[in-house]
């Protein structure tokens, strides 16, 4: 579904994405793990045009997509979420949804008045309810918890029917009943959409990952099923020694 | 983890505006649109009022009148650019200037068919700010402010230093014609009460149809972009057409303002383009309310009379417009439209 090969990227003297390359299959979650700073979000920043890569390509169904502006490559069927939420806080969580929604209209109706462009209101709807966030409809995104914000995170990115959803760490200062929740709802989605989803902490997305890619310091360490994961020594190395170096 | 993550994206993903401000307008136009019943019963009222204002005027007064809704017209294109598209210019006087010399030099020199002299002052400013904008909008933050600021100071330089456009003394004595509207009617502006008449008609045009078009799927782009334009892209909407839109119409805007203005004064002259005229555009606005479009024509009104009858005892009205300015950014940043909101808007919500 999407695929990266051979990308890089370095800020300065540091590389934050080395010679990475791996295959999201169509409609499972594959799981992008690492410590801090591995490279998990700048890899995502060079596949949804955030930034461009030094090196490498990424490809959509075959197709070239390397350096296409983030614009192109939602309306290509590529979403992204935040790792740090990214919404319009000023705007209500329906208008969040349905100008989200709105962006599959047709380009010819960009003058029609927003009361007769029924069809993202009732779309958006639709997203809010199956998220859970039909009562808080007229609120602003900035007077939500936190939780709800990370929902509504997902549900703009739902709201565009994408092929690939991308979430960098929607779980990130959640508690873990929320957390629960949240892996449920990833779930239920990877039917429909091919799920690429990075997460800080390994023992998360065990369960719910189809594959998992282990980045640290730039590089992929380890690719394979969630149960061969921990088993690897190289995974154990690089998680206790970034706690080392934390500590 | 948290601390290294907000460290990277702040490079890429540009930090709202917070103690700015600009970011202190941009939060109070949140709450309001245009679309609101109050701002709709406050711009009723204020269009009756300006209906019967010339029986109670008198000439003097009436031609002021006509140049607060010439000067409203920079306020609401700032407006469009602020309140909507989160785009602080601080140099519409720029599009106001060219299109009065562009109307004036036609005049003195081509023709007086207003009609024509329209379409050229139109697309002159049409291209210019299509191609100011193209280059400005790239620009992040507070360098949008500061292109557009020293564009419109270039302009004013330049037509200062250009004898053959009249040089500091500007263009004066520019014939005053007569429109034709249809064959065989004709309007003249030499009578104050035709003149006021349509200036307003036209005005109220102008305003209904901003109105109409900022409240459609393009406009709400544009709320998106104000709110937070960063995220835009990701959603599929490249935000650089969107903004280029709202320039280009928001020029043009200005631009009827000062299309006019030379037929008022019979004369142009380079302040027309300058810093001055741009703040007073930014002060009405602020003091009608950001994000309300009748908000800035209100707000000229006020300010043009509060200037003329000021000026009249003294010379430094500028401190006032500066008084003004400090006064309203920091006790009433919604203006007098979201004073209105929060007075009768929480009223109506006591009741059940
Ligand atoms: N725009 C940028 N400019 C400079 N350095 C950056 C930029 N973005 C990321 N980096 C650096 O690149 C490295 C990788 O960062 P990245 O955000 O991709 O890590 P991550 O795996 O997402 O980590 P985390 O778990 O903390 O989110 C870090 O050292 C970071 O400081
Ligand atoms: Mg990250």
């Amino acid at each position: 579904m999407i695929r990266v090969i051979d990308l890089s990227k370095s800020f300065g003297a540091l590389r934050a994405v080395n010679h990475l390359s791996f295959e999201a299959m169509p409609n499972c979650i594959t799981s992008i793990i690492g410590p801090n700073g591995a490279g998990k979000s700048t890899a995502f920043n060079l596949i949804a045009g955030t930034l461009r890569p030094d090196s490498g390509r990424v490809e959509l169904e075959g197709h070239d997509v390397t350096g296409e502006p983030a614009y192109r490559l939602a309306k290509l069927g590529v979403a992204r979420s935040f790792q740090i939420t990214n919404l319009f806080f000023g705007l209500s969580v329906l208008e969040n949804v349905r100008f989200a929604c709105q962006s599959l209209e047709s380009r010819n109706r960009f003058l029609t008045r927003l009361d007769r462009l029924s069809a993202p209101v009732r779309r958006a709807t639709e997203i809010l309810e199956e998220f859970g966030l039909d009562e808080s409809a007229d609120q602003l995104v900035g007077n939500l918890s936190h939780g709800d914000q990370r929902r509504v995170e997902i549900a703009i990115c739902m709201a565009l029917t994408p092929r690939v959803l991308m979430l960098d760490e929607p779980t990130q200062g959640m508690s873990p009943a929320e957390t629960a929740e949240i892996d449920t709802l990833i779930k239920s989605l990877a039917g429909r959409v091919t799920v690429l989803l990075i997460e800080h902490d390994i023992d998360l997305v065990m369960n719910i990952s189809d594959h998992v890619i282990v980045m640290h310091q730039g590089r992929k360490l380890f690719e394979g099923p969630p149960n061969e994961v921990r088993a690897s020594p190289a995974v154990r190395e690089a998680y206790l020694g970034a706690e080392h170096a934390a500590a | 983890m948290l601390q290294a993550q907000q460290q990277a994206q702040t490079t890429d993903i540009e930090s709202r505006p917070a103690g700015t401000v600009a970011g202190r307008l941009l939060r109070a136009v949140r709450s309001g649109g245009s679309n609101s019943t109050l701002l709709r019963q406050i711009a009723l009222v204020s269009l009756l009022l300006a209906a019967i204002f010339p029986l109670f005027g008198g000439s003097f007064f009436t031609r002021l009148a006509i140049e607060a809704l010439l000067f409203g017209c920079i306020a609401l294109s700032v407006d469009i650019l602020l309140g909507y598209a989160g785009l602080l210019s601080l140099g519409q006087a720029a599009y106001f200037g060219l299109a009065a010399y562009v109307a004036a030099l036609m005049y003195l020199h081509v023709t007086q068919s207003f009609w024509l002299v329209l379409l050229t002052a139109s697309a002159s400013v049409g291209v210019f700010s299509f191609l100011l904008g193209a280059v400005a909008i790239r620009a992040k933050g507070v360098y949008f402010a500061l292109i557009t600021f020293g564009v419109a100071e270039i302009l004013s330089k330049i037509t200062h230093n250009t004898r053959a456009i009249g040089g500091s003394d500007g263009l004066i004595g520019i014939p005053v014609p007569s429109i034709r509207l249809l064959p065989g009617l004709e309007i003249e502006f030499a009578n104050n009460y035709v003149f006021y008449y349509l200036v307003l008609g036209t005005v109220c045009l102008l305003y209904l149809g901003t109105r109409r078009i900022l409240n459609t799927a393009f406009g709400s782009v544009l709320r998106a972009i104000r709110d937070n334009s960063d995220r835009v892209p990701y959603l599929g909407y490249n935000p650089f057409w969107y903004k280029l839109l709202a320039y280009v119409m928001a020029a043009q805007i200005a631009a009827f303002g000062g299309l006019i203005y030379p037929l008022l004064r019979g004369f142009v002259a380079p302040h027309l383009f300058g810093f001055e005229v741009s703040t007073k555009a930014v002060v009405m606005s602020l003091v009608g309310g950001v994000g309300t479009l009748i908000g800035p024509l209100m707000g000229s009104v006020i300010i043009t009379f509060l200037e003329s009858v000021v000026g009249s005892y003294t010379e430094r009205h500028l401190i006032l417009l500066g008084i003004i300015f400090i006064v309203f950014v920091m006790f009433l940043p919604d203006g007098l439209c979201g004073l209105a909101q929060r007075t009768f808007g929480a009223g109506r919500k006591v009741k059940p």
